[in-house]
């Protein structure tokens, strides 16, 4: 296991041989700006766990002669969790990375192959598992179904699909420290990982929810100006742009070069907004949390709250297997364990 | 009952409108001055067209054609309600097939009159779909009833009164489609010798070819149509749509040019039909591989960039914005997230935008079918 954060570390570290090549790379694929590469890799690749988050670690996986892992392409730090959490089930580790960025699972392997001290590491282009085996896998739940659908009796599936995180500002929190917070969590890896949130809902007024919202655009526009945004494709703009019309019509929009904050003060459905740092202010009240959340609860993957008020507790009853973090800390969960604590799919 | 000065004023422009479609014609600046009005009475009563316009920075009374109109997203009326009247003024709400497809709940789009809606549906239709002003109508959709929602369905029945009433449905809600009976009535019209009409989501067409592979009972007489809507991304196994036709026109004993198809929406008062020439093949000889599909005059489809929403030169893929004339008393111009590219034949309808969700009425008849299997 600490073979593995040292090779993440040697990544994350600017100064290092892997370190410049890994900017380098990631960089040149250009699915972040250069800036939001040095975030992620700077401060968001996990090179540093106590022994008791570890061990949790450890204990949560099932163990197997061999483990092989389909990684998705969402978050460029990713693999080195996936590793970890793979080292712990078996001494022989595949790994398929993902074909949009396999940049720091393939260095993380390099590394690993050539100075492990224990346990085997190999990339290959696909996975083969046999009956025993355990296999990992990361992605969207289609994928997942098609990838499990294929794979032979015998095998034991950990299955990590389609999630998001959801931000909860309670009713007497203060509301531009909260939007620094979200801020910082958004904008990292480019609102993309299954942590990352996306909708935030505020508890109270419209007046309220419309402040939060200001506050929100204000500390995007001022982390956008250090690091912004990476380019986007021709879908993910032109779902900006549905979202963004969308939100012109029920609500209201807050617009910036590298963000778009939308807000509905009397929601009638819960909106996802696309993953490029567009965030979804809804303003709501305990009572009506049960009814948005019914059919997405099961998505969620963390909560970021502000506080213990009755929409945080209600947020909780509906997502009971969501991690639990401060805002500005979602996306920094410790190392023990997968960051998605769902009940995974499985075979 | 409603107040009177929006109520008045929406009577005045439905009775402008339903003048333009029973003329038949209409320039394009008729078509751009009645948009115009019927966009600045839609400000100052539809809440969530007025935001939109004030987001965007839209001057109506300056504006001189329609194209500046902001076009209201379909999504929108998942979302809030986009009506010029409140809920006690609503004589029907059509909504959108399914229940959370995408993420959003079903589309609603409330209509305090469906005078101009069934004139828009009776004139288009009779122009580009009915057989003759008289015909037995099949009906391969659930029967509509004042307290149902489905668009399709109401303008199925109502085709059929018009049509002379003499109709049948065999597609129920809770037993899914009736392959028997729907024969059966397709014998009716070839022992009348009338001309028949049927009226089908496409899922429902898959769902009967599949029931009748091997018979020889659903042939009409000749001069007999069908119209098909709805796409195929669903439960039921997909069929291209050639082959659809082709299967159809089979089925039926009819050639492929009397195969039809209807191109609509709930959030729209009209709809749009297939060019036949195209289903005879004149088109395809010169290269054009989807559907053409015809507007009538009181409805204008362009073709918009799907980033910044400006129109993109004819003959290019864009998303399709509809301005619906008869759309009084919700939004005249709808944004959809439909690819299509707009040629001088018409409307090529090129499919969902990648990434949009899969919506149409076909899907939830492919949920009866399966249902009705089981």
């Amino acid at each position: 296991m600490r073979d593995v954060l040292r090779a993440g570390a040697d990544i994350a570290d600017g100064r290092t041989t892997r370190g410049v090549e890994a900017r380098r790379r990631l960089d040149e694929l250009g699915l972040l700006s250069p800036a939001g590469v040095e975030l992620a890799l700077g401060s968001y690749l996990e090179t540093s766990a106590s022994e008791r988050e570890l061990d949790e670690l450890v204990a949560c996986v099932e163990t197997a002669p061999r483990a092989h892992v389909l990684l998705s392409a969402n978050v460029c730090t990713a693999a080195l969790r996936a590793l970890a959490l793979a080292t712990a089930a078996a001494p022989e580790v595949h790994v398929r990375p993902s074909r949009r960025d396999p940049i720091v699972a393939d260095m993380l392997i390099d590394a690993l192959a050539n100075t492990a001290t224990l346990g085997s590491y190999e990339r290959v282009d696909v996975l083969v598992p046999r009956s025993g085996d355990a296999v990992h896998l990361y992605g969207s739940d289609e994928t997942l179904r098609t990838v499990t659908e294929a794979l032979p009796a015998g095998v034991s599936v950990w299955a990590h699909g389609t999630g998001y995180g959801l931000a909860v500002v309670g009713s007497n929190a203060r509301l531009d420290v909260c939007a620094e917070g979200l801020a910082r969590d958004v904008i990292v890896f480019d609102q993309a990982g299954c942590l990352s949130p996306r909708v935030v809902l505020a508890e109270g007024d419209a007046a309220r929810a419309e402040s939060l919202a200001r506050c929100l655009d204000d500390a995007m526009t001022k982390l956008g100006e250090t690091i912004p945004r990476g380019e986007l494709s021709d879908e993910t703009a032109a779902a900006i742009t549905r979202y963004e019309h969308t939100l012109q019509t029920i609500g209201a929009t807050w617009v910036g070069t590298h963000h778009v904050v939308g807000l509905d003060v009397a929601p009638r459905a819960f909106v996802l907004p696309p993953p490029a740092r567009v965030v979804h202010v809804a303003a709501v009240d305990a009572a009506s949390v049960g009814r948005l959340l019914a059919d997405h609860a099961r998505y969620v993957t963390v909560v970021g709250a502000s506080g213990d008020g009755p929409v945080a507790r209600a947020v909780a009853v509906l997502a009971p297997h969501a991690r639990r973090a401060a805002l500005g800390q979602m996306q920094r969960p410790p190392l023990d364990g997968p960051v998605d604590r769902r009940p995974t799919a499985s075979a | 009952m409603p107040s009177s000065e929006p109520q008045t004023a929406s009577d005045a422009l439905h009775a402008e409108v339903r003048s333009l479609i029973r003329l038949g014609h209409a320039s394009v600046r008729d078509v751009d001055e009645l948009a115009l009005k019927i966009a600045r009475f839609q400000a100052r009563h539809v809440d969530g067209f007025r935001r939109l316009i004030g987001a965007r920075g839209v001057d109506l009374e300056a504006a001189r054609s329609a194209d500046q109109i902001p076009a209201v997203p379909t999504d929108a009326f998942a979302l809030a309600r986009i009506a010029a009247f409140g809920p006690k003024d609503d004589r029907r709400v059509f909504r959108t097939s399914g229940t959370t497809r995408g993420g959003l709940p079903r589309g609603e789009h409330a209509f305090r009159t469906l005078e101009t809606y069934e004139l828009a549906a009776s004139t288009w239709g009779r122009r580009c779909l009915w057989p003759a002003s008289r015909a037995v109508c099949i009906a391969l959709t659930p029967p509509d009833a004042p307290d149902r929602d489905s668009s399709l369905s109401f303008m199925v029945d109502r085709f059929m009164e018009l049509l002379g009433g003499e109709g049948s449905h065999h597609l129920d809600a809770e037993r899914g489609l009736n392959s028997d009976s729907a024969a059966e009535a397709c014998h009716y019209a070839r022992a009348a010798g009338r001309p028949a009409l049927v009226l089908a989501t496409s899922f429902a067409l898959v769902h009967l070819l599949d029931a009748e592979q091997d018979r020889s009972r659903c042939g009409l007489p000749s001069g007999s149509r069908v119209m098909f809507t709805g796409g195929f991304k669903g439960r039921a196994r997909e069929v291209e749509s050639s082959v659809l036709r082709r299967q159809v026109a089979s089925l039926f004993e009819l050639p492929p040019a009397q195969v039809i198809g209807e191109y609509g929406m709930t959030e729209l008062s009209s709809q749009l039909y297939e060019s036949t020439e195209s289903a005879s093949g004149t088109l395809e000889r010169s290269g054009v591989e989807h559907p053409v599909y015809l507007a009538p005059p009181w409805v204008r489809v362009t073709a918009v960039d799907p980033r910044s929403l400006i129109a993109v030169p004819e003959g290019e893929v864009g998303l399709a914005r509809i301005l619906d004339l008869a759309n009084v008393d919700s939004a005249v111009a709808i944004q959809t997230a439909d690819q299509v590219r707009i040629t001088a034949h018409g409307v090529e309808l090129l499919g969902r935008a990648p990434g949009a969700p899969p919506r149409g009425c076909s899907l939830a008849v492919d949920d009866i079918c399966q249902r009705g299997r089981s």
